[in-house]
């Protein structure tokens, strides 16, 4: 308001000083208007330039006119006319020039402001809310609304959903900016353009500003560009956002990963030293000491019995190994007759005498097709796990039926302590032991073996178990074609 | 948020939409069956003057009325139409018979004024409530134009002021305001500038419209014959067409514009022109 002032002020001084000189010296006097018109122009932009400009042609109107009047188009008066365009033409360029600079200044700044909003990492909902509030305050409009796609969905910031049909939704769909020079009801005509925000050239999100007044097709092209640079901002920080999540993750699976592997190496340890403690013990009694028949036999059935539980340790370990590294698990498909492969492997449970193994084979089983070393692995890895999670004397049932004539199917339940709800998903899992399994020995490998034992023969394991009632697996294996 | 929110379908109305065409085509038959009874000696004169006043003014309102209370969405009966015409007509007639009686033609704006109060001229600019901004600068404008012929016309041209005293003028003004200026702002900034504003920019759609509205000021019987008043009338007509368009594209309103035209023209005619 005081810079209007003042303008008024200055165009009222020049004319009063110029009407109060003669003819050359008013004549002189009247290029004075140039300063408040150039002030004007650089203050206020074109418009204001020139109805500054026209302002002092009125003002003098009146006497260039009546000196036409009476003495006709004489060289002073054609010098006045001549002032007068020269002030419209300076107050329009300057306007013009002074205009394009301040909007070329403003896009900068609102880049620049972007930039900003988006520099600092956040969800996408909250930096979509940043850089709306920043373009609210820097475009002068009504409404601003930001919308982008996110996986299968749309995130908005300065508005309800995005309905089907809607503005937004159609330049989303084709990726064109669209203006409407008016929206409808209301008293003023309420302008709306919506820009895609492209990556790459593909529509990820829209700009849309509404606004009761103009929307200049320079404005919208600068808004078009604008949200281009505002697409590859979200989109960056996107980017940005994803990075860091996964670089979590990572970091997050890797302490997992080595907090697994110590824990094995620790379970392993253990594991192997047993059976190696009981090697070391019994050997050495045998050789230091003179033992009776028996009693040799006895101890000789131990370290037996503690080489084979080796053995299938380190099968173990050579198995995950190779289950690992992506590499199937080697075996030799042979004709195995599974009535004579159940007994062979339960054999060794039985005469350990802890528990009652009851097989029940069904009579006239087919043949099947696998390897009788990793069948006899199976069932043992299961048994043994069906013992070493029941109580003592209690029934282990091994069972085995065909099913339509194209399969065996097996299955190993006990009634000891069974596995969490929450656990069953994970027990084929490496590494992975149920929760509550006490001081009960085992690295967590044994149904990682078993799954991919039975995968490699083209089957099918299933387990069912409960708190308290016992574990059911259940794995079927092809027949004999 | 509009865009967003609502569904869209691109425009398809046209600018012309919901004219009277017939009732222009009637009004025209009717200003050349007078015309030509005139011109035969079985009307007298006055009669075309009432004809020509009747069909242009009220031909003016009667489209303005027709696109507002489309624009507006709001229910008049198709009659309504017919009302500015009757009264400007019956005014015209009251002012051929007596001068003085010239008052009557402000019944137009005056019925114009229910219509607006009750909220039915909504889609011409009226009756949303008058912002009190926007008709301070309307004042001005009107006033400063106003104040700028009597000063140049009077020093350039010598025109005197009227003679007479106040009622010779207030009747001269009843029928600018009662006529001209009110059919000129609803027709050419009411209903013209504000579809066409809708529809291009401001700038167009103010250029097209005052481009209009001043050619329809060329074939007005009232304006000046001498080439010199007429250049200064088109000036004039053209500066204050296109701030009338900026006042009802800034404010809403088209009270403003009704205050700056209905200024300008009570200078205009305490000037002894015509």
């Amino acid at each position: 308001m005081r810079e209007i002032v003042a303008l008024a002020t200055a165009v009222a001084v020049v004319t009063i000083v110029a009407s109060l000189g003669d003819g050359e010296t008013a004549a002189l006097l009247r290029h004075l208007y140039f300063v408040p018109v150039v002030a004007a122009a650089l203050r206020f932009g074109v418009v204001v330039g020139v109805l500054t400009a026209a302002t002092t042609a009125l003002l003098q109107a009146p006497a260039v006119f009546v000196a036409i009047e009476r003495d006709g188009l004489t060289r002073p008066a054609a010098e006045h006319l001549v002032t007068f365009l020269v002030l419209l033409c300076a107050g329009a360029l300057v306007g013009r020039l002074a205009s394009y600079a301040k909007a070329q200044r403003r896009r900068l700044e609102t880049l620049l402001a972007v930039q900003r909003a988006l520099a600092e990492e956040a969800p996408l909902e909250i930096a979509l809310g940043r850089l709306r509030a920043c373009l609210a305050a820097r475009l002068d409009v009504d409404a601003v609304g930001v919308v982008m796609r996110h996986d299968d969905r749309l995130a908005v910031a300065g508005g309800g959903p995005v309905v089907a049909g809607s503005l937004a939704a159609h330049v989303l769909a084709t990726g064109t900016p669209q203006f409407v020079p008016d929206l409808g009801g209301h008293a003023r005509p309420r302008r709306a353009f919506v820009a895609p925000l492209l990556v790459g050239g593909e529509p990820i999100g829209v700009l849309a500003v509404e606004r009761e007044g103009e929307i200049a097709p320079s404005e919208r092209s600068a808004l078009a560009t604008l949200a281009a640079h505002c697409g590859l901002a979200l989109e960056n920080a996107r980017l940005a956002s994803r990075q860091r999540r996964f670089a979590e993750e990572l970091a997050e699976r890797i302490a997992s990963a080595t907090a697994t592997k110590s824990t094995f190496v620790a379970v392993a340890s253990h594991e192997l030293r047993t059976p190696l403690t009981a090697l070391l013990g019994f050997s050495e009694l045998l050789v230091h000491r003179r033992f009776d028949g028996p009693e040799v036999r006895r101890m000789a059935d131990v370290i037996h019995r503690e080489t084979e539980r080796l053995v299938r340790i380190v099968d173990d370990f050579l198995d995950l190994s190779r289950i690992e590294r992506g590499l199937e698990l080697r075996i030799s498909p042979a004709r195995v007759e599974v009535a004579t492969a159940v007994a062979a492997a339960v054999e060794v449970f039985r005469r350990a005498g802890s528990h009652r193994v009851i097989v029940e084979c069904a009579d006239a089983l087919p043949a099947i097709d696998a390897d009788a070393d990793a069948l006899d692995r199976i069932l043992k890895n299961l048994v043994s796990n069906a013992i070493k999670y029941s109580p003592a004397g209690s029934a282990v049932h091994v069972a085995a039926r065909a099913r339509d004539g194209v399969a065996v199917e097996f299955s190993v339940h006990d009634t000891g302590r069974g596995i969490p709800a929450e656990a069953l998903p994970r027990v084929f899992e490496p590494y992975y032991r149920a929760p509550g399994v006490g001081s009960a020995r085992g690295a967590g490998l044994g149904l990682a073996v078993v799954k991919s034992l039975v995968d490699a023969h083209g089957g099918t394991i299933e387990l069912e178990s409960a708190p308290d009632q016992g574990t059911r697996v259940t794995f079927v294996l092809p027949a004999v074609s | 948020m509009w865009t967003l929110e609502q569904p869209w379908a691109p425009r398809r109305n046209r600018v012309l939409a919901e004219t009277p065409f017939t009732l222009i085509a009637t009004l025209g038959a009717s200003w050349l069956t007078v015309a030509w009874l005139v011109s035969i000696g079985w009307l007298p004169s006055g009669a075309l003057w009432i004809a020509a006043l009747t069909a242009t003014h009220g031909g003016l309102l009667a489209v303005a009325l027709a696109w507002g209370i489309a624009d507006g969405g709001v229910r008049l009966p198709p009659r309504a139409a017919l009302v500015p015409i009757v009264l400007i007509g019956a005014g015209a007639t009251a002012a051929t018979l007596d001068e003085r009686a010239a008052i009557a033609l402000m019944a137009a704006p005056a019925w114009l004024a229910i219509l607006a109060y009750r909220g039915q001229l909504v889609g011409l600019g009226l009756g949303s409530g008058i912002p009190l901004r926007p008709l301070v600068v309307g004042g001005a404008i009107g006033a400063l134009l106003g104040g700028h012929l009597l000063f140049s016309a009077s020093q350039t041209l010598g025109y005197p002021l009227r003679g007479g005293g106040w009622p010779p003028l207030l009747v001269l003004w009843a029928y600018d305001v009662g006529a001209r200026v009110i059919s000129a702002e609803c027709f050419f900034r009411g209903a013209l500038f504000n579809r066409l504003q809708r529809r291009w920019s401001f700038g167009a759609a103010a250029a097209l419209a005052t481009a209009l509205a001043v050619a329809r000021s060329l074939v007005d019987p009232l304006m000046p014959g001498q080439v010199e008043a007429m250049v200064g009338a088109l000036f004039y007509l053209t500066i204050l067409g296109a701030a009338n368009c900026w006042l009802l594209w800034w404010s809403g309103s088209l009270v403003p514009g009704l205050l700056a035209s209905a200024l300008f023209f009570f200078a205009y005619r305490a000037l002894a022109i015509g």
